[in-house]
């Protein structure tokens, strides 16, 4: 059983949404604004109680797994959703609907970073993104349709830790001098090591199956600093996910991540030698903490030649990620025209050379 | 990506540079029966050489030899230019250390070229240097200026006319300047810088990829060195021969 929520306008009704640009709930139809803490997190009147299983009857055994039916709560049309979906919007009559039982209890999360960019500066980046890019084939250019955009809540488990580690490197450094006869290179090698600590503060692990965790950790990083409390209001007009991997799911990965990063922090000491290599290193983790928190990110798909482009948008800072296509044989011509033009140079250099 | 593209140049270069070794020295044109010269300097005056059979497609050759066995000082010179080279168009030099005497060969066009005032020049440039290997290089510097006097229709040394007809001299289409070998070579060069250039800035296309670490969430001054070490394991020492310039003839 889950519950909707949907932030309304006291003084008309109409479905209110977070507006990234003033940080406030507004109203579309009246223009109204408000505070976030003014607004109710929940009423008995906005709650409704939804039976899901009053369709079962028609469904297979299994055939509703991962799947919720929500009632609107304007017009009652039903939105099907799946089980991670924590705020969308209603097919029918457009309300910002938020289900309040995504977010209830222990799936609270703990922070929100709220949108800071809208749609429009996400699809003006997308814009400057693609024209700034070369060798993009030129019907990518012209037939390229937005097919979606979207700004969505995307879950993350956030790993606070003090990290104790040590690593092995290996080291050369090269020596040459020459007497009358004889050029001479020496090559010695070391045998480096170094333990230490490095505290790690938040670091993003992406907790929500359906985003690509490239694309996620692409986007990074995010200001922190500007979190706020978890509040459900800051997802009215967005979608948003409730984690599906879990934070023991997830340290893998941090712990991947912090390893990484004591092997680079611990190689920028070691100084002196022309070469320095990692061998090995080991690593414990104290003090881990984590949180759960929701981070802001525009999605556009676009459509191009039957084949479908994510490109993804920190909805906090605006950094623009997003593979595009390369025009293949305008890289080969290119590549043929440079490497001829280089080629003539220094072809014409030698006869200069060799003329003086 | 940056180790990557290092082993990329590095197999670019080691590719080129076998292109240039085996462009540059495959045929000998010196001659050293009597082991007066150092593998470099026989290397350097042959390209020499080779650089004048390029231009001009006539070839020279200098044989330094202590005696001629049972041949003849003339049959010794003739049977050793068909031994190293199968152009019509070209001269022999050979030195009998031993004796301290010369014979000549001509064949072809560098009749012409080579008259017997320009041989006794080339013959008193080589007995002037102090080193066999300056001796050599003057004569093929004097060979280069006569060949190039008889390409351009000027005189030869003793002031007698040359054929103006360029294919009675030689048969390449150069007249100075580098080979034509060198053209392949640039544009192969050419063509890797551009391949990695233009490949550089198409991968700025693809902008998707997992973060290597999270030194971005390193809290500020956190780090801390408990342990550090720098032992040394072992050098070795690699020692590689000067390329000798010269060789005194006296030694």
């Amino acid at each position: 059983m889950s519950a909707i929520l949907e932030q309304k306008c006291p003084c008309c009704g109409g479905a209110v949404e977070f507006d990234s640009g003033v940080q406030k709930l507004k109203c579309p139809y009246c223009d109204t604004e408000f505070d976030i803490t003014a607004m109710p997190e929940d009423t008995a009147n906005q709650v409704e109680q939804i039976n899901w299983n009053s369709q079962g009857a028609q469904w297979g055994a299994g055939e509703t797994d991962g799947m919720s039916v929500y009632s609107c709560n304007s017009c009652g049309g039903e939105i099907v959703a799946d089980t991670t979906t924590g705020a969308t919007t209603c097919p029918y009559c457009g309300n910002q609907v938020v289900m309040k039982g995504q977010f209830s209890g222990a799936l609270k999360p703990d922070l929100v970073i709220p949108f800071k960019l809208d749609k429009k500066a996400a699809k003006e980046a997308l814009k400057k993104h693609i024209s700034t890019k070369k060798f993009v084939p030129k019907s990518f250019l012209t037939d390229n349709r937005l097919e979606e955009i979207k700004g969505v809540y995307v879950p993350h488990w956030l790993f606070t830790c003090d990290a104790i580690g040590n690593a092995n490197y290996k080291a050369k450094k090269v020596k040459t001098w020459s007497d009358e006869n004889y050029e001479y290179t020496e090559t010695s090698y070391f045998d480096i090591y170094r333990s230490g600590n490095i505290g790690f503060d938040n670091i993003p692990v992406d907790g929500s199956t359906k985003m690509p965790d490239d694309l996620m950790e692409s986007v990074e990083p995010f200001d922190l600093s500007q979190a706020v409390d978890f509040n459900t209001a800051y997802l009215a007009g967005y979608l948003a996910d409730k984690y599906d991997v879990t934070a023991e799911e997830s340290m893998p990965r941090a712990n991947e991540r912090i390893r990484q990063s004591i092997i680079d922090s611990f190689k920028e000491t070691v100084k002196g030698y022309d070469e320095v290599e990692n061998q090995s290193a080991n690593m414990n983790v104290a003090n881990g903490i984590y949180k759960y928190a929701l981070y802001p990110v525009w999605l556009l798909n676009t459509k191009w030649n039957g084949e479908n482009f994510t490109f993804a948008m920190n909805g906090q800072t605006g950094k623009f990620v997003g593979n595009i296509p390369t025009d293949k044989k305008a890289v080969t011509k290119a590549s043929l025209l440079l490497g001829a033009g280089i080629g003539a140079v220094i072809y014409g250099l030698l006869w200069l050379i060799e003329l003086l | 990506m940056a180790k990557k593209f290092l082993a990329i140049i590095i197999a670019a270069l080691i590719c080129v540079s076998f292109v240039f070794s085996a462009s540059a020295y495959t045929q000998q044109y010196v001659i050293d029966y009597a082991d007066k010269l150092s593998s470099s300097e026989i290397e350097e005056l042959d390209l020499f050489a080779e650089k004048l059979e390029s231009a001009y497609g006539v070839t020279v050759l200098f044989c330094i030899t202590e005696g001629t066995g049972d041949v003849t000082a003339d049959e010794f010179s003739s049977e050793t230019y068909g031994d190293y080279t199968d152009n019509e168009n070209g001269i022999i030099i050979v030195h009998d250390d031993w004796n301290k005497s010369y014979s000549v060969f001509t064949s072809g066009n560098a009749d012409e070229a080579f008259s017997d005032a320009a041989v006794d020049s080339m013959k008193d440039a080589y007995d002037l240097n102090e080193s066999y290997y300056g001796g050599i290089y003057a004569c093929y510097e004097l060979a280069e200026e006569y060949l190039e006097n008889g390409y351009s229709g000027g005189y030869i040394y003793d002031e007698e006319p040359l054929n103006n007809d360029t294919d009675t001299i030689g048969a390449s289409e150069e007249k100075d300047g580098v080979s034509i070998i060198w053209l392949p070579v640039s544009l192969l060069i050419g063509l890797l810088v551009g391949f990695l250039i233009i490949n550089g800035i198409a991968s700025k296309n693809k902008s998707v990829k997992m973060q290597e670490n999270a030194t971005v969430y390193t809290r500020p001054g956190s780090m801390v060195i408990t342990g550090s070490a720098d032992n040394f394991l072992y050098n070795n020492v690699e020692r590689r021969e000067k390329p000798k310039q010269t060789e005194n003839k006296n030694n």
